[in-house]
């Protein structure tokens, strides 16, 4: 053993080397002069000279010379946006938990949140980052700016955030009449539902089930909005955005509507069934007339354009098909 | 005062046992629903009899299925940790020892988290894949730490084990870790799952809990003796005629089934083994055939006053159960070390 001891170090030494070399390497590979030099070149080869001019939802000053063809985008709402509005082909980089619709699996994936990869994010060389606020840290975000990639924070807390998020992608894009009909077929659906919708009941939104531990949605979340709108109160309007809730206050409180957003994997009792055979909750209303809701494609979670379908759905199950 | 004896007297047991019996009542009637005493009391009384509780139809929804059981639970796995812990660090001579630090909590929670990200399940049983996977992942844990160890050193040395146990439960954890990246969207559930939470705790869950730490827990109480001869040191066991190998392995397997039965029923719940049994030795001292016992009672009462903080203190709200028992443990702890060291 003793004998090769100098070659493995040899080696292990090599190894380091050629590590450290392939780090600080990286680097001059994006060097930051030529960036800027690059977006002057398509500047001159496209034909329309009108700039972009946006303020992000963090109050930053975006100035692009022409719509973005090439776009990375961190998170699922942001990603949905760009193909609701027919420019998922720019998308070039997507997060880790991007996956509506179907088609968004098929662009790399750049990871999320602190596991976001930087190095990749600047070999897909995108014009733009999109992402929400504080996903990065600011080294990283003015890597991406030395890189010459504009970051642009979209950060939807209610649906009027959302509208805002819809135009200001389109604007990015070049697609602001799109996005003007995406937002007016939300509000449409949004008003349209609201004036149909009646009588004051109580709704219960299950996010993770008993089993671990009852997670629900309380006020300040975008299933709280849109039960406002439908004029159902939300059992649980005293929590603040998600929390774990006590089991006896779902019980006490006897919602007369529940709807769970709990993934179903094909095995064992159904979402709506497990709750329904859960022992104590026998009268509560919603387990007596047997309306559970479950919505298991993030539509009434995610700031994103299918909030208005998951409103939709979530009338037609408490008003009836017919109503509207 | 009156002659001790060595071992827990019956006063004690009845002190003991009271002390415990009044913390589950107050567990039982504060809760997130206050409930007002009368009916309390009276629904728990006409389930006792057989009588109807029709007239006290939400206290009697809220109590029996909701709130009984998860206060048993609750005071079951404080018990089976808490004897764990004190028994832990008896045989391994270290204050530090517990049931983490044998690796057995990381290979069972391994367990949890594969069969909860596969959608291991058996039919019939909501909670029954978790839970088999969890204890028989605490088995081949322990199989496998002692089997290493028996390899690199044929007395089974506690460094040898303590050693191997960390290195295993750091092994265990990263591919669970491994095991949650790539589970995409069931990352949610194991999430919440490994944060530990007995909501949703039935009367199933509470009896397979007593049947195992009857069986397993007594077996740990019937070792009390050797466990003291293990605490003065292996040599001293040995040369007083305990067979150390035999009694560390019947040890080791009670008390990796208690804690596979314990982080399946409840997921992971730190410090309650580590903290219990340390502050019962200052009421106790070090004798195992008193610690144990008062462990058993101790660990209950302590888990069942961190959870009814958990259910109570935020309103609506609960606090995962880890954070109370960390955040108050080791205050408690700090005292009492400073207080023994002063005096």
């Amino acid at each position: 053993m003793k004998k090769f001891m100098p070659y493995v170090l040899c080696l292990l030494v090599a190894l380091l080397l050629l590590g450290c070399s392939g780090k600080t390497e990286e680097p001059k590979e994006e060097p930051t002069a030529q960036a800027p030099e690059e977006t002057v070149e398509t500047n001159e080869a496209g034909n329309s000279h009108t700039t972009i001019s946006v303020t992000d939802m963090s109050g930053r000053e975006i100035t692009l010379t022409e719509p973005v063809t090439r776009i990375v985008a961190l998170t699922a709402s942001d990603c949905e946006i760009l193909y609701a509005l027919g420019a998922g082909d720019a998308l070039v980089g997507r997060g880790e938990y991007c996956d509506w619709p179907k088609e968004v699996t098929e662009v790399p994936s750049v990871q999320s949140g602190a596991d976001t990869n930087i190095e990749q994010i600047i070999a897909l060389n995108p014009q733009v980052l999109l992402m929400s606020t504080m996903a990065q840290t600011e080294e990283q975000i003015a890597a991406l700016e030395n890189a010459g990639i504009r970051v642009v924070v979209s950060d939807a807390q209610d649906i009027e955030g959302v509208y805002e998020a819809i135009s200001l992608i389109g604007a990015l894009m070049g697609r602001s009449t799109e996005a003007e009909a995406l937002v007016s077929e939300m509000q449409s659906t949004f008003t349209e539902i609201q004036s149909a919708s009646g009588d004051s009941k109580t709704v219960y939104f299950e996010v993770s089930p008993l089993e671990y531990g009852l997670w629900a949605a309380g006020s300040n979340t975008f299933m709280d909005e849109i039960a406002q709108m439908l004029h159902l109160t939300n059992i649980f309007a005293d929590v603040s955005g998600w929390g774990e809730v006590s089991e006896e206050q779902v019980i006490q409180r006897a919602p007369d509507y529940i709807v769970t957003i709990a993934m179903y994997f094909g095995e064992g009792p159904t979402p709506e069934e497990e709750i329904a055979s859960r022992s104590g909750w026998e009268n509560i209303p919603a387990i007596q007339e047997g309306r559970i809701l479950n919505l298991q494609n993030n539509e009434l979670s995610r700031p994103g354009p299918r909030l208005a379908e998951g409103a939709q759905m979530l009338f037609d199950f408490v008003y009836g098909e017919d109503a509207v | 005062m009156k002659k001790r004896t060595e071992g827990f007297g019956p006063v004690e047991y009845a002190l003991f046992t009271a002390v415990t019996l009044a913390v589950l009542l107050l567990c039982i009637c504060v809760g997130s629903v206050m409930l007002p005493l009368k009916e309390t009391v009276a629904v728990l009384w006409n389930a006792l009899t057989g009588a109807d509780n029709e007239a006290y139809a939400l206290a009697a929804n809220i109590l029996l299925p909701v709130r009984l059981p998860r206060v048993l639970c609750v005071a079951l796995v404080g018990a089976c940790l808490s004897l764990c812990g004190a028994a832990m660090q008896g045989l391994l001579k270290n204050p530090l020892a517990d049931g983490t630090t044998l690796g057995v909590s990381s290979g069972a929670s391994l367990g949890a988290v594969l069969a909860i990200a596969f959608g291991f399940s058996l039919p019939g049983f909501p909670l029954g894949g978790t839970m088999v996977l969890a204890i028989s992942f605490a088995f081949v844990s322990l199989l496998l730490i002692l089997s290493l160890a028996y390899r690199l050193d044929s007395s089974l040395s506690t460094n040898t084990i303590i050693l191997i146990g960390v290195i295993f439960s750091m092994f265990a954890s990263s591919i669970s870790s491994l095991v949650i990246t790539f589970a995409g969207d069931k990352v949610k559930t194991i999430t919440f799952w490994t944060m530990g939470s007995l909501q949703g705790s039935s009367y199933e869950n509470a009896l397979l809990l007593l049947g195992a730490l009857t069986l397993f827990g007594g077996i740990l109480l019937w070792h009390a003796r050797e466990l003291n001869a293990f605490a003065v040191g292996e040599d001293n066991a040995r040369s007083i005629g305990v067979d150390v190998r035999r009694v560390k392995l019947t040890v080791l397997i009670a008390i990796s089934v208690l804690i596979g039965v314990c982080v399946s029923v409840s997921g992971t719940i730190g410090f309650v083994g580590l903290v219990t049994p340390h502050m019962l030795r200052s009421i106790t001292g070090p004798n195992h055939r008193r610690l144990l016992p008062a462990a058993l009672f101790g660990g209950a009462c302590f888990l069942l006053l961190s959870d009814l903080l958990a259910r109570t203190l935020l309103g609506p709200r609960e606090l995962p159960l880890g954070v109370i028992t960390s955040f108050v443990g080791s205050l408690v702890f700090i005292y009492i070390f400073c207080k023994a060291r002063t005096r």
